[in-house]
């Protein structure tokens, strides 16, 4: 870049902190729909017929909007779950292997107490933060105490959760009456968390999710702790030189973490599903991976790109029923939108620094 | 059946499976020596069996879908070169971006040939080798791509250790500012690593749908991508050693098949986590002896320790 140019962007970016973020945002939509409108007309559909399909299919209905709300949820719980160690500098990208481990753990408890109208619920809750925690400790650990490479062991933890899952579901939990589809019972309505929506399946979990981001956001911004993990990012030796540790952050980071994803599972078990089923983590860990890599593992940032995603998939259902595109549409949206972020993000940053 | 028989049957079994693996591991070993982790391998993987799969079901030739698969893995890791060495992207991110790219577009170009088998490569007929004891069983193992793989592993490691490129490559990986100043452009070595990388996960894709298993399900390479890139780490980034990590876990992958044919009573959803855990422990194994004994390429290092 010219001298003059990148010093007045400094100054601008100096004097405008929103200026960066808005331009890469920018830079990145027009990316993602040039991208996506070469890809549409490629395979022969009129992109903009596409385009106004996905829009009203994901907001153009009060369906559609509760639906987009909905696929929010897991995607905003299993974002924060990555974001979380990221602020450590740990990439994780083991929210789906957690969201089944808190499934299947809460799972468990309704099965164990499920009978019992007041404990079922929080025993599960309990469970479902224990499952996922646990899934997320055993790679800290790994990395704390062996310096494993955290985002592999998430990665190969993630298949074995899910072949968990399938163990029980195809095994002995199954519910015979299910006529061979492989499922639990149905779970009890007093497990269920209150639908905001009547007739939806749209559940107060969006309100927990959104207090746990604000929440998160707060105690990063503003505690001590928040300041620790900045420190132990950005300079390991300095933070554990004035007496941070860095194993116990590992822990309390990917704990913490995990136990958000595990949340995710069990709410889509019980509220979404109402039973312990197969694959019900579809592509959320990925998507949440995406989520908070393009909000920056801004905590509050998070939010509306969570919903943007929890549209495109929405939307991917209604581009399924109406244009007969393949369920795989939505997927590919996805990584073409995350390419394109990355691409953008990278000039930029590039641009930034001489 | 003598027990030597029996283990040459468990080992021959598990170089089947561990085929398409050790094309992968090959692959990511040279873009890893080269300094640039690529996660977008599985969907390489993907988009090679999807393509190869496609190609060999319409043209009847199992080579041309070899071909296809080698081309279209080349065609996706070029994404991660663009983003890693281009716009400057992280390189786990970027990975994992190609991977999605990689898993979709195989997904939805793929539906026509869910469900469709191909006859794949004709086995040739070896008479009356075939019944030989211990040469009939060999004989029989040795299909195309497994022959492939295994002379891939063997030029993968004379190309590394023996030739000036392999020099330059592993030269960028150590030191990419050395290197510069030796007059190598690290970029265009880099380009050309993941590129190579690319062409080998594509091609152990396609042998997987082509040759091994001779169909195509959505997201069929089940993790073996991400499996192989753990794999180079207990590899140590040196391809001599990519075919035992490979054969573990192909054995091990096969011996839980083996069970499950044997009605042993556990799980077969259970037993199917055994060769994930079996690469995890050797995974934590393998990180203890890389920083013990070394290996890693430098430039590497930085990259696996930066937090950023």
């Amino acid at each position: 870049m010219i001298p003059s140019l990148a010093l007045r962007r400094k100054t601008l970016a100096a004097r405008f902190p929103w200026f960066e973020g808005s331009l890469s945002a920018l830079s990145a939509s027009l990316v993602f729909f040039l991208a996506s409108l070469i890809f549409f007309a490629l395979l022969g559909r009129s992109p903009f017929l596409l385009f106004g399909e996905l829009l009203s299919g994901s907001l153009g209905s009060t369906y559609g909007i509760t639906e987009t709300l909905v696929k929010t949820i897991p995607i905003l719980l299993c974002a924060l779950a990555t974001a979380l160690p990221a602020r450590l500098g740990l990439l994780t990208v083991g929210a789906s292997g957690q969201f089944y481990m808190g499934a299947w753990c809460g799972t468990a408890a309704v099965l164990l107490f499920g009978s019992s109208h007041w404990a079922a619920m929080p025993l599960m809750l309990l469970a479902a933060f224990a499952g996922g925690a646990f899934w997320g400790l055993v790679p800290g650990f790994l990395r704390a105490k062996l310096e494993v490479n955290e985002t592999l062991v998430t990665l190969l933890l993630n298949y074995v959760a899910s072949l968990l899952v399938d163990w029980v579901v195809y095994g002995s939990w199954r519910d015979t009456s299910n006529l061979g589809w492989p499922a639990t019972i149905s779970f009890p309505e007093w497990v269920k968390l209150p639908f905001l929506v009547h007739g939806s399946h749209l559940h107060s979990g969006l309100i927990l999710a959104l207090a746990i981001a604000v929440a998160l956001h707060v105690v990063l911004s503003r505690s001590r702790w928040g300041l620790s993990l900045r420190i132990l990012k950005s300079n390991r030796k300095l933070g554990e030189g004035v007496g941070f540790s860095w194993t116990g952050n590992v822990a309390l980071v990917m704990g913490i973490g995990g136990a958000i994803a595990g949340l995710s599972g069990i709410l889509e078990t019980s509220c979404i599903h109402g039973r312990l089923e197969s694959g019900i983590a579809l592509n959320f860990g990925l998507t949440g991976f995406l989520v908070a890599w393009m909000a920056g593992q801004h905590m509050i940032r998070i939010i509306p790109l969570a919903f943007v995603m929890g549209a495109l998939l929405s939307s991917g259902d209604a581009l399924q029923l109406y244009a007969q595109l393949p369920e795989a549409t939505a997927v590919v949206l996805q990584s073409i939108l995350f390419c394109s972020v990355l691409a953008t993000g990278g000039f930029l940053r590039r641009g930034r620094t001489p | 059946m003598t027990i030597l028989e029996l283990l040459l049957g468990i080992l021959l079994s598990g170089l089947r499976s561990a085929t398409p693996l050790l094309q992968v591991l090959l692959g990511e070993t040279i873009t890893e020596r080269a300094g640039v982790v690529n996660l977008g391998v599985e969907g390489q993987m993907l988009s090679g069996a999807c393509a190869g799969f496609a190609v060999a079901a319409a043209s009847g030739n199992p080579w041309a879908g070899l071909l296809a698969g080698v081309l279209a893995g080349m065609l996706l890791s070029s994404v991660h070169a663009f983003l890693v060495l281009v716009a400057g992207a992280n390189m786990f991110a970027s990975g994992v971006a190609v991977w999605l790219l990689g898993g979709g577009l195989s997904a939805f170009f793929g539906i026509p040939y869910v469900g469709r088998r191909i006859d794949g490569f004709a086995s040739p007929d070896f008479g009356g080798a075939a019944k030989l004891p211990l040469l009939g069983p060999i004989l029989r193992v040795a299909t195309p791509s497994v022959l492939i793989a295994l002379s891939t592993w063997v030029l993968c490691s004379l190309f590394l250790y023996r030739t000036r490129a392999g020099l330059r490559l592993r030269a960028v990986g150590e030191s990419a500012e050395s290197a510069s100043t030796l007059g190598i452009s690290p970029t265009k070595v880099r380009w050309a690593a993941i590129l190579a990388g690319g062409a080998l996960s594509g091609l152990g894709g396609a042998s997987l749908s082509v040759d091994l298993v001779r169909n195509w399900v959505e997201w069929m390479t089940a993790g073996r991508g991400l499996v192989a890139v753990g794999l180079v780490i207990v590899a140590r980034w040196n391809p001599w050693y990519a075919l035992p990590a490979a054969l573990l876990f192909g054995v091990v992958e096969s011996l839980t098949l083996r069970l499950q044919a044997l009605g042993v009573t556990i799980s077969p959803y259970l037993l199917s986590t055994l060769p994930y855990l079996v690469c995890l422990g050797v995974l934590v194994w393998g990180s203890a002896r890389a920083r013990s004994k070394g290996g890693m390429p430098r430039d590497l290092a930085q990259v696996f320790s930066k937090t950023e």
